[in-house]
């Protein structure tokens, strides 16, 4: 997952322990290989290099891109997984590289779910228009990491972090919660604020790695999909909490993109969140 | 505006529809969380009274930490208490009424007959604060880093400490080292006493100096052995060097008639003693080594505290400290804890419950009761309960008993038939809460 992933389990015996652990990691790489941009072997890359042919996809393939779609719905657009080819103009390395508006009108040809068929199950994109569930994948991976410790340890209360989207689904025996530090966005390590998580997931969207500085401006690596710029006036991170990872990635998502509105986007949904 | 949340709200509900569409399950229960209080504050207020209207002692003390996560903390206490009643000067009962002169030079007290001599004119407040950082360094360690201060009437206190601690063999086993040095001052009543000058009579301080200081070296080493599950073993071993002034400015020793025992009488000139007493005299050094263990073992939900301490200083005092409680659960939120704890201690070899008239002064003498040979227990119990917000409150109450005895060498014609070393019992009250913010 190019990210460090992290278990941790309430006292158990270790056969379940070992169970579990192997559950979680097969279900992290699973998804990992089948939606990840980055493998030549699986279904993304078949939809990318498709050439505008029809793809037929399966069921798990089918309910990811309709999620996406009820983002990009809900974010009037700001939102999009066929956005991913942005990054060919824009580097986020904390450097100060800023494509030209040229550079970014020529590549938001190829931007737009508007301009994908999608007619569940099948899905035909225009040649060279690319899909990418990087914006989703991490935390559906956690989703179905608990689910899965869920059916076969039931009762056994773990918390799984992939990257710092982290869900804990069974509350500790011991009555006890999870503690949950939420970095800082400027002393990476060091938490501002401890959360005492029983159940839920946090999530967590944010530039405090990723972004360029130019001519004073920290453009952050949230895109606005509309316009191909970074979302003016983001917050450093929003952080989330939701009953299942996917729902609070999603809504930190959201917020970013509302740049500014951040807060009162996330007020109105009267969701717990913690900005910075 | 009102629109534009409605319309926000439906993001939400949208969400929730389209998460479990993905996920292919029902929505999971509701997410419970809640942000940790950054502060934990311990407060408790203590009342401690001796019997026979001696010490009473009200304290009221709050810890906060403030908890910056990854194991970095700041912990700050500050304590106020209130010292009322009497203590024992170190004089002896005697056959007649006995006055002395206050430690402040400007009257007098008088003691029955028989009765143990008490000095009431004890009263003072302390204000106490420590502060103290911890946090780790690198990976392996842990360092902490303190000071404190206190104040009261006639004493100041500051001193600093520092620590630190290593983890080996899978955190199972803690090392630790410590070191604490403090700079007290003593600015007694009246002055300190030149020791074993005589008690002079009232208005006369030309035994009195001012004041005077003192410093004291601890050093710490330890270790923590987590030996299974269930059971942590922790032994520590502590040096401590005092050096300066050691004597208690206010206590006295009698000065007797070498075959009767009796108080040896003087007439003062206006205001004063009716006895001759001496201010006492203690080195001006001690060393004290002490071995502590400590085991906590849990047999299921009750946790045993069992400890015992060793500690023997250059002063010959020798001292046996037990002590244990243990923790039972009552229901989910409550727990009571009966606790018992029994020290004994031997006398310090300058150790004197009176001087006689006709030998030499000794170098050093003291009849502080509290170096004495002594034995006392402590029994009681703690009642806690945890409120619905996670908050606790507590109380706790002890009686303690001390007897002890003037070796019977010293005890010189008729002392043995008076109380030489009264008996003394307490109770300690408190009450505590904790919570969080």
């Amino acid at each position: 997952m190019a990210c460090p992933c992290e278990l941790l389990i309430e006292r158990i015996d270790e056969p379940t322990a070992r169970a579990v652990l192997n559950a979680v990691a097969t279900c992290a790489w699973a998804v990992e290989e089948r939606f990840s941009r980055y493998r030549s072997n699986n279904i993304v890359h078949r939809i990318n290099t498709s050439d505008g042919s029809p793809i037929t996809v399966d069921e798990e393939t089918a309910n990811l891109l309709d999620f996406a779609e009820q983002l990009t719905v809900l974010s009037d657009g700001a939102f999009d997984i066929t956005s991913g080819v942005l990054r060919t103009v824009w580097t986020f390395d904390g450097g100060d590289r800023v494509p030209s508006q040229e550079q970014i009108q020529k590549v938001r040809e190829l931007i737009g779910w508007h301009k994908v068929e999608w007619r569940r199950p099948v899905l035909r994109m225009r040649p060279h228009m690319q899909i990418d569930f990087g914006g989703i994948g991490k935390e559906y991976a956690v989703d179905c990491a608990v689910s899965l410790v869920e059916r076969i340890a039931p009762g056994v209360s773990c918390l799984v972090n992939l990257g710092g989207d982290v869900a804990v689904r069974t509350p500790r025996r011991d009555g006890q919660p999870w503690r949950v530090g939420i970095e800082s966005h400027n002393d990476v390590g060091s938490p501002t604020t401890t959360v005492a998580l029983h159940a839920g997931a946090l999530a967590t969207s944010g530039d405090s790695r990723r972004f360029v500085m130019k001519d004073g401006i920290r453009h952050s690596h949230i895109l606005d999909a509309r316009t191909g710029w970074p979302v003016q006036g983001a917050p450093h991170s929003v952080t989330v909490l939701a009953q299942t990872c996917t729902q609070a990635g999603s809504l930190s998502t959201l917020a970013m993109l509302r740049g500014q509105g951040a807060r009162s986007f996330l007020e109105a949904q009267r969701a717990r969140f913690w900005i910075q | 505006m009102n629109e534009d949340r409605k319309g926000s709200r439906n993001i939400n509900a949208a969400l929730t529809a389209a998460s479990c569409a993905l996920l292919g399950t029902a929505a999971p229960p509701p997410a419970k969380a809640e942000e940790l209080p950054r502060w934990s504050l311990d407060s408790a207020l203590l009342y401690y009274a001796e019997d026979n209207d001696r010490v009473q002692d009200v304290s009221a003390t709050i810890a906060a930490i403030r908890d910056f996560g990854d194991e970095r903390s700041l912990a700050l206490t500050l304590s106020a208490d209130t010292l009322t009643g009497a203590s024992p000067s170190g004089a002896i009962a005697s056959n007649r009424p006995q006055t002395f002169t206050t430690p402040s030079g400007n009257a007098t007290y008088t003691t029955a007959a028989g009765e143990v001599p008490l000095d009431d004119t004890f009263l003072d407040t302390r204000y106490a604060l420590t502060v103290n950082w911890s946090q780790p360094l690198g990976r392996a360690y842990k360092a902490s880093a303190g000071v404190s201060f206190s104040t009261e009437y006639d004493y100041t206190h500051l001193g600093a400490n520092l620590g630190l601690s290593r983890d080996f063999n899978k955190r199972n086993t803690t090392l630790s080292f410590g070191v604490a040095y403090s700079q007290d001052d003593i600015e007694p009543v009246g002055g300190v006493p030149i020791p074993l000058s005589e008690m002079l009579d009232v208005g006369l301080q030309g035994n009195k100096l001012g004041t005077d200081s003192k410093d004291v070296l601890d050093l710490l080493l330890g270790v923590t052995q987590v030996l299974n599950r269930t059971t942590v073993l922790r032994v520590n071993y502590s040096f401590s060097r005092s050096s300066g002034y050691l004597n208690d400015p206010y206590k006295i020793l009698s000065v007797v008639d070498p075959l009767s025992g009796d108080t040896l009488v003087r007439t003062p000139v206006g205001d004063g003693p009716d006895g001759i007493y001496r201010y006492e005299s203690r080195p001006d050094s001690r060393t004290k080594h002490s071995v502590f263990a400590e085991m906590k073992h849990a047999f299921g939900a009750p946790v045993l505290h069992a400890s015992y301490r060793f500690m023997t200083d250059d002063w010959s005092i020798e001292s046996h400290t037990l002590e244990a409680r243990l923790r039972w659960p009552l229901g989910a939120a409550s727990y009571i804890e009966p606790r018992v704890r029994f020290y004994t201690q031997t006398e310090a070899d300058f150790y004197r419950s009176s001087l006689t008239v006709i030998e030499p002064l000794p170098e050093f003498a003291s009849a502080d009761f509290r170096l004495g040979r002594f034995d006392a227990s402590t029994v009681g119990f703690k009642f806690g309960q945890q409120t619905a917000t996670g908050n606790e409150w507590n109380v706790r109450l002890e009686y303690y008993q001390q007897t002890g005895e003037i070796p019977r060498a010293q005890n010189i014609g008729a002392q043995s038939t008076r109380e030489q070393y009264p008996d003394l019992s307490a109770v300690i009250l408190q009450f505590g809460y904790r919570f969080g913010f």
